[in-house]
């Protein structure tokens, strides 16, 4: 099964879980319709557009980029991947600052900067900079 | 009309120049586009208020278009899609010796494309606000329909691909309250959900994180950049003989084209490479470093950002993902574009409409004698730039809602985007799609409910009926001449 074939597949499996749930909105009349009926239309779109995806696949020349498809360089969004979904778990812990200043060492690292002094140095900028313009300057509040 | 000379107050002067500035620098830097560039920034504009506000946000959509040729004519890379043709001649020119020409060619047709386009803005904004006021729930669900159909159809990927991901957007803004009734829907009892999926939050993430992953994907090496000096900017008699007509006949293409929905204004620069190959008397030199191959698509492509703003200020209706993000921004100012926009807040309307003029010649006097400047930003290491990206992505969502539900939609949007890139899924559909679910909702159960549940009220008028028809014929017919090429010679 190729690629655009498995995305299909999953695609397909989304509109069939979505529907599913679904199920617990009412439809209703079509002269009083109820909040189940356009999500009913969408899915059951998504679920012909999967299929019809799945019975003709994209045959023009992939447009993904090159690296991505390589394994190994997959490694590095992956990983970094992974501390995204750490940092948002720990963010109501650890609070912006430290949370974010960790993140910046961090994906810098993973971006190939090499000396850990510098990737501090970065991330203390950052993160002070943000705090300054988006907490001092305009008062957004952060986590 | 006298509410253009708002754009002329300090607070708004500041507003335009700080949008021209990061959006001429977002337009150099390749990846992050106006749209992620301006999810980014919408906490900052929202404090700005309404019209300072969507000046900045309107500048760094506009910025980004004169920004993005500086690195494709001096680097060979295109700061975003809508530059990728003035490659092709301008990269040539500069390795002749003639990077300033091109440079300000470039800066030239842009600001005429801009300025045309805005006095053209100016003119039929307020006569299809005016038409669009007979718009009922049918007529704007068909136009809705019709725009989502154009949009599958130019992409210029896959269609199914297209509308499925049009599709899962729609399906996405079905989250939260329904726009009608109120009940809270497909939350699972998740904190923060019924407010359903911050459209900041998915646009920072399938564009801003997304872009970080994808660049930690492919580690490229640093450009040079060339060095460009004052004296040499300046085009000579010939190439400025031969770059008007084609700068003219970008710039009207240009602003039809930007009229229809999708990437208009990578699609008008690629249509008017096309036109200069097919009419210009130089067609001969284009691809060896011609100046109509530089001034057709660097005209058309301004031109058409200004088009696209139409459909926005008169309808309400974004058919791009930056005019998306400008929507939103609109929205979170408490102000409803569409055909009340110009009685409700004529200020809004006409200020952002006078910066247009104000960002033009601003971007004008920036680019030529600043373009080294621009360039030497493209040189920058994204491992500099990317972290600091993700920290304003993260200040972005949070600040939408106040909500950390939005910062894991955040995070979700990112590697969902990421993987988008990677299996060849253009995300660009799907934020389109999030932003017109409500509309097409709305319009569709409300038009039922006036027909008491009679499907022929959605074409009952002729405006209806014509826009469905599109529609149809538009989705119809590429399904019926792939048919038609597989059906076997004589059966």
């Amino acid at each position: 099964m190729g690629r655009d074939r498995g995305s299909a597949l999953g695609l397909a499996v989304f509109a069939v879980v979505y529907l599913l749930a679904d199920r617990r909105y009412p439809l209703d009349t079509l002269s009083t319709p109820g909040p189940g009926l356009f999500p009913l239309l969408a899915g059951l779109a998504l679920l012909a557009l999967a299929g019809w995806q799945f019975a003709i696949p994209d045959r023009r020349p992939d447009h993904a980029p090159a690296a991505v498809r390589e394994p190994s360089s997959a490694r590095a969004p992956l990983a970094m991947a992974g501390v995204l979904v750490i940092y948002a778990a720990l963010l109501p812990v650890v609070g912006f600052m430290p949370g974010s200043f960790a993140l910046v060492v961090v994906s810098a690292r993973l971006m190939g900067l090499r000396r850990w002094w510098a990737a501090a140095t970065l991330a203390l900028g950052v993160v002070l900079a943000s705090r300054v313009v988006f907490v001092t300057w305009l008062g957004v509040p952060l986590p | 009309m006298s509410d253009l000379f708002v754009a002329l107050t300090p607070a708004n002067l500041f507003a335009c120049f700080l949008g021209a500035v990061l959006g001429t620098i977002v337009g150099v830097l390749p990846g992050l586009g106006p749209a992620g560039a301006m999810a980014l920034v919408l906490p900052l504009t929202i404090k700005l208020g309404p019209t300072a506000g969507l000046i900045m946000l309107a500048g760094i959509y506009y910025g980004a278009m004169y920004g993005g040729s500086t690195t494709s004519i001096l680097v060979n890379v295109p700061g975003e899609a809508a530059s990728v043709v003035t490659t092709i001649d301008g990269y040539r020119m500069a390795r002749r010796g003639r990077a300033g020409a091109a440079l300000a060619i470039a800066a030239i047709a842009s600001f005429v494309a801009g300025t045309f386009s805005v006095v053209a803005l100016q003119v039929a904004a307020p006569l299809v606000a005016r038409a669009a006021l007979a718009f009922g729930p049918a007529e704007y669900f068909a136009f809705a329909l019709l725009g989502v159909v154009l949009l599958a159809n130019l992409t210029g990927g896959s269609r199914a691909k297209s509308f499925a991901m049009v599709v899962v957007g729609v399906m996405l803004s079905t989250v939260g309250m329904d726009p009608l009734g109120g009940s809270v829907r497909f939350t699972l009892g998740v904190g923060g959900a019924e407010a359903g999926f911050s459209f900041i939050a998915v646009t920072a993430g399938l564009f801003g994180v997304a872009e970080v992953l994808t660049t930690m994907a492919e580690p490229g090496s640093v450009v040079a950049a060339a060095r460009v000096k004052f004296r040499e900017l300046y085009p000579n008699r010939e190439e400025l003989r031969r770059a008007v007509p084609a700068m003219l006949r970008g710039t009207v293409l240009g602003f039809f084209v930007g009229l229809v929905p999708g990437p208009a204004a990578t699609l008008a620069s690629f249509v008017s490479y096309g036109v200069e190959r097919k009419v210009s008397k130089y067609r001969h030199e284009l691809g060896t470093g011609a100046i109509e191959g530089v001034a057709g698509p660097e005209a058309a492509n301004n031109a058409a950002a200004g088009g696209g703003m139409i459909p926005l200020l008169s309808l309400g209706l974004p058919f791009t993902p930056s005019t998306a993000v400008l929507l939103s921004g609109m929205l979170l100012m408490s102000v409803t574009p569409g055909p009340f926009l110009l009685r409700d807040h004529p200020q809004v309307f006409w200020g952002v409409i006078g910066s247009f003029y104000v960002g033009n010649i601003m971007l004008l006097l920036l680019n030529l004698p600043l373009v080294g400047l621009f360039a030497r930003v493209a040189t920058i290491p994204p491992r500099y730039l990317m972290p600091g990206v993700l920290v304003l992505c993260v200040v972005a969502a949070y600040s939408d809602n106040n909500n950390l539900f939005d910062v894991w939609v955040l995070m979700a949007a990112g590697i969902a985007g990421y993987l988008m890139r990677a299996l060849g899924w253009n995300p660009a559909p799907l934020v389109l799609g999030l932003v017109l679910g409500p509309l097409l909702e709305r319009s569709l159960l409300q038009a039922l409910t006036i027909g008491r549940g009679d499907v022929r009220e959605l074409w009952a008028s002729a405006a209806a009926a014509v826009m469905l028809a599109a529609a149809v014929v538009v989705f119809a017919f590429p399904i019926a001449r792939v048919a038609g090429r597989r059906r076997p010679r004589g059966a």
